[in-house]
């Protein structure tokens, strides 16, 4: 049936390895025409011309934030008093067409007492440079503390997207026990965790659907990871399934768990006289191990065998009318206190699995 | 159903056209052929079989970004799939009896527009924001970053299903189900002047799935992000069922780099395991019990060479029988040691929980690991060793180990060779051998400084 498929990914894996020699040449801006060394040196006020980004709190797409002086200003008149100049020299502002790849505050950081447009701005762009030249983060971090950004993956209130940088691992670490708390960062702050990561990286863990196989299993020479699952999983997942019910959950659906189940002949459908995963006393009222308990404990454990609809095992007793029917005893039948008062009065034939076991 | 292998040829042909147009391309390659024995079946009194399975895997993955446009800034491609042979026996989780299978893990396109005011996403991806929950989805979504640190999202769909044929038909692995996904979030986030990081995030959500028509997830969720102090971080969200009338989850934390040496946690979390069914589950009806596990831990940087860990959490979990409530645990430390090109590291772990029936059940877990280069080449190795307080399978103990070495070969290529044997409950002996071969290149046609 997918005899096409590997074809296709051949092709394709081909095509992105191809790609280096057959794309043109990145377009870029017009180059810089403004000769900006001398003037920093000469002390020439950076206002004179980016008069408005003292006022800017943003930094806007296809926004040079530059005005130039009037024809025979003071301002250039004051060096430049020759006639050549004025006859030679034409400035016009290049068209920049590409956004910013940082977000910034200029007006509040040039508040600041002590700020400089020099303390940020080292090498300030030259005439013929098609590119600005960008600021070392140290610019920065001279300034700002960034450790608690790191651990809490906080990247976007400056940087626009970081996934095209080659990113220096050791310093981007997640503290502490990361595993454990990147859901509840990842929550309110998810375009966070997108500066840096392609949802490849959250795949790696989180497709129980669509993976080809437990990571550990394909990495297993990426020792340091905190692979879940590594090792004998098998042996351990039901205790780590009762322990957390809601996390295998997340990822697996109960056909999941059946797969191989049914394989291990654990489930009825499986074979005529299937193992029995369940203790003795498993169908006797009062017993220690009496499968009510076991179900109000852990009803996802039972879905990873029983969440078969209408045929799961479940109704046969628990229908109306059925074994475990007893309307005097157990007047709201196997459901929780919860359910019958959120439930009361509702007419039982409104969906399908309501009438599985309320066929009236 | 869909078809997934139409699916996938439509992302890679993407991908493919993508790529001649974008300033930066990453692409992996990566084959894997494992050899070992998993168990099969048998019946009461009967040896269960051991079947030799084989499988060949071929991963993909393309990225590129900053494709060139007329319409939208930052526009990428991100292509991730695989496809894989069983040259034995048909592994357990190939999910179907086909010997060919594959699937698409994440596959979209997304871009920008309106000075990235606007983020347009098409194709499979997670929900990660908001109530979510990690739901795999082909469809799209979108978000608006508006003024005043205002955001909202949205996103339509369908949640993934299993890939190719299952051997019981169309039957999905996905966990939530349904046939229809839709929900969105709204955000606001506040920077708070001082230190860089500080500041407020605070998000409304919402998660809706049906199946048929039927209610399968319909849940509201509130989440934040509280950030006081520069070293100081409180994360909180909230998710309520809004059919069943109950919390579903809720967790808090707090994560405080105490020093810079020290890094601490405090975590609360409660759920109700029955709400992670679909509400179209027979087995949604029987129960209402909930779970609440609280705890923390600390990591430390004892040397320049070795960082420390210890984390401990309390689990009150239902007995099933009223309202009364049994103590487990979960506790694990952590050392890791690394010098030059050598890391090594040893952790230990306990958890004690419910198991199926009265009894609790729980292990005592140790595992040593290390791993050192050697110029293009490297060496690595893990042992774990398990005692598990109830026998499983007449067993109550688990003893595995891995043993890998790699080179770095020219022009990005990488092979891998490794091999993992092990004593368990299951298997009385298990040995695996693993062979792959890695690409992995990025292509930058600009350069980004």
């Amino acid at each position: 049936m997918n005899r096409h498929l590997l074809l296709a990914v051949a092709a394709a894996f081909l095509a992105a390895c191809a790609a280096k020699d057959t794309k043109p040449a990145a377009q870029a801006d017009p180059p810089y025409v403004f000769p900006h060394s001398p003037h920093v040196e000469g002390d020439v006020d950076c206002t004179a011309c980016h008069a408005a980004i003292v006022k800017d709190s943003r930094l806007e797409a296809r926004v040079r934030h530059v005005a130039l002086p009037r024809k025979n200003s003071d301002v250039c008149n004051g060096c430049h008093d020759d006639k050549d100049f004025k006859a030679k020299v034409k400035l016009a502002i290049p068209a920049r067409t590409r956004g910013f790849e940082v977000r910034f505050n200029h007006a509040a950081h040039l508040a600041k007492p002590g700020v400089t447009c020099t303390g940020c701005h080292q090498a300030p762009p030259e005439a013929g440079q098609t590119q600005p030249s960008r600021l070392s983060m140290s610019a920065c971090t001279a300034c700002h503390e960034h450790q608690a950004d790191y651990a809490a993956g906080k990247c976007t209130p400056c940087h626009v997207d970081l996934k095209r940088y080659e990113k220096p691992v050791a310093a981007f670490q997640h503290a502490g026990d990361f595993m454990k708390t990147h859901g509840g960062l990842a929550r309110p702050t998810a375009e966070s965790c997108a500066a840096c990561h392609d949802q490849t990286f959250c795949a790696d863990c989180h497709s129980g659907t669509t993976a080809p196989a437990r990571q550990s299993v394909l990495f297993p020479e990426a020792v340091q990871r905190d692979f879940i699952h590594r090792g004998d999983y098998q042996s351990r997942h039901q205790i780590e399934a009762g322990a957390n019910p809601a996390s295998c959950r997340k990822c697996h659906g109960s056909a999941f768990c059946d797969s191989c189940h049914t394989q291990r002949n654990l489930t009825q459908s499986s074979a005529l006289q299937p193992n029995n995963p369940h203790p003795a006393g498993w169908g006797t009222l009062g017993s220690g191990d009496f499968h009510g308990a076991a179900a109000r404990k852990n009803i996802v454990a039972c879905a990873a065998c029983h969440d078969n609809g209408a045929a799961s095992i479940c109704v046969l007793c628990h229908r109306v009318g059925g074994l475990a029917s007893d309307p005097v005893a157990r007047p709201n039948g196997p459901h929780p206190a919860s359910f019958v008062s959120r439930h009361k009065g509702d007419d039982k034939t409104r969906t399908a699995t309501c009438l599985v076991c309320h066929p009236n | 159903m869909r078809s997934t292998p139409r699916l996938f040829a439509a992302a890679l042909a993407i991908a493919a056209a993508a790529t001649a147009r974008a300033d930066v391309v990453e692409a992996t390659a990566t084959t894997v052929v494992t050899a070992g024995q998993q168990l099969r079946g048998a019946l009461t009194g009967q040896t269960p079989e051991l079947d030799t399975v084989l499988p060949a895997y071929e991963l993909v993955t393309v990225t590129a970004r900053d494709v060139r446009n007329p319409l939208f800034q930052n526009l990428e491609v991100v292509v991730a799939g695989w496809g894989s042979y069983d040259l034995g026996e048909v592994r357990w989780s190939a999910g179907t009896t086909d010997k060919y299978t594959g699937d698409l893990t994440t596959g979209y396109v997304r871009g920008q527009l309106f000075d990235r005011a606007l983020t347009l996403r098409a194709g499979r991806a997670f929900v990660v924001a908001g109530a979510g929950r990690m739901l795999q989805l082909d469809g799209a979504d979108l978000l608006v970053r508006l003024p005043a640190g205002v955001s909202l999202s949205a996103f339509g769909g369908l949640p993934v299903a299993q890939r190719f044929r299952t051997r019981a038909g169309e039957k999905s692995w996905n966990p939530t189900g349904g046939d229809l996904a839709y929900g969105g979030r709204l955000g606001w986030s506040l920077a708070l002047p001082g230190a860089f990081g500080r500041g407020l995030d605070l998000g409304a959500s919402a998660v809706v799935v049906t199946d048929g028509g039927e209610t399968v997830r319909q849940d509201a969720g509130l989440d934040l992000r509280f950030q006081p102090v520069a070293g100081l971080v409180f994360t909180g969200s909230g998710t309520y069922a809004l059919e069943a009338g109950r919390l579903a989850e809720v967790g808090v934390a707090a994560l405080w780099s105490a020093t810079r040496k020290t890094f601490v946690t405090v975590d609360f979390r409660k759920l109700a395991p029955d709400l992670f069914l679909s509400r179209a589950s027979i087995l949604s009806v029987f129960t209402d019990k909930e779970r609440t596990d609280v705890g923390g831990g600390v990591r430390y940087q004892l040397t320049e060479a070795v960082n420390v860990g210890l984390d401990a959490h309390l689990l009150l979990q239902p007995t099933g029988v009223g309202s009364t409530t049994e103590n487990g645990y979960e506790a694990s430390a952590r050392a890791e040691w690394e010098h030059g090109h050598t890391r090594v590291g040893g952790e230990v772990t306990s958890l004690a929980s419910g198991g199926l029936g009265a009894e609790q059940n729980g292990y005592v877990g140790g595992r040593l690991f290390g791993r050192r280069e050697l110029g293009r080449a490297f060496l690595a190795g893990d042992v774990q060793l398990y005692a598990i307080k109830q026998a499983i399978n007449g067993s109550t103990q688990s003893l595995t180990g891995s043993l890998s070495a790699g080179y770095l070969l020219a022009g990005g290529w990488s092979a891998v060779l490794a091999g993992r044997a092990g004593v368990t409950p299951f298997l009385e002996r298990q040995a695996d051998l693993m062979v792959k071969l890695v690409y992995h290149q990025t292509y930058r046609v600009r350069e980004v400084k």
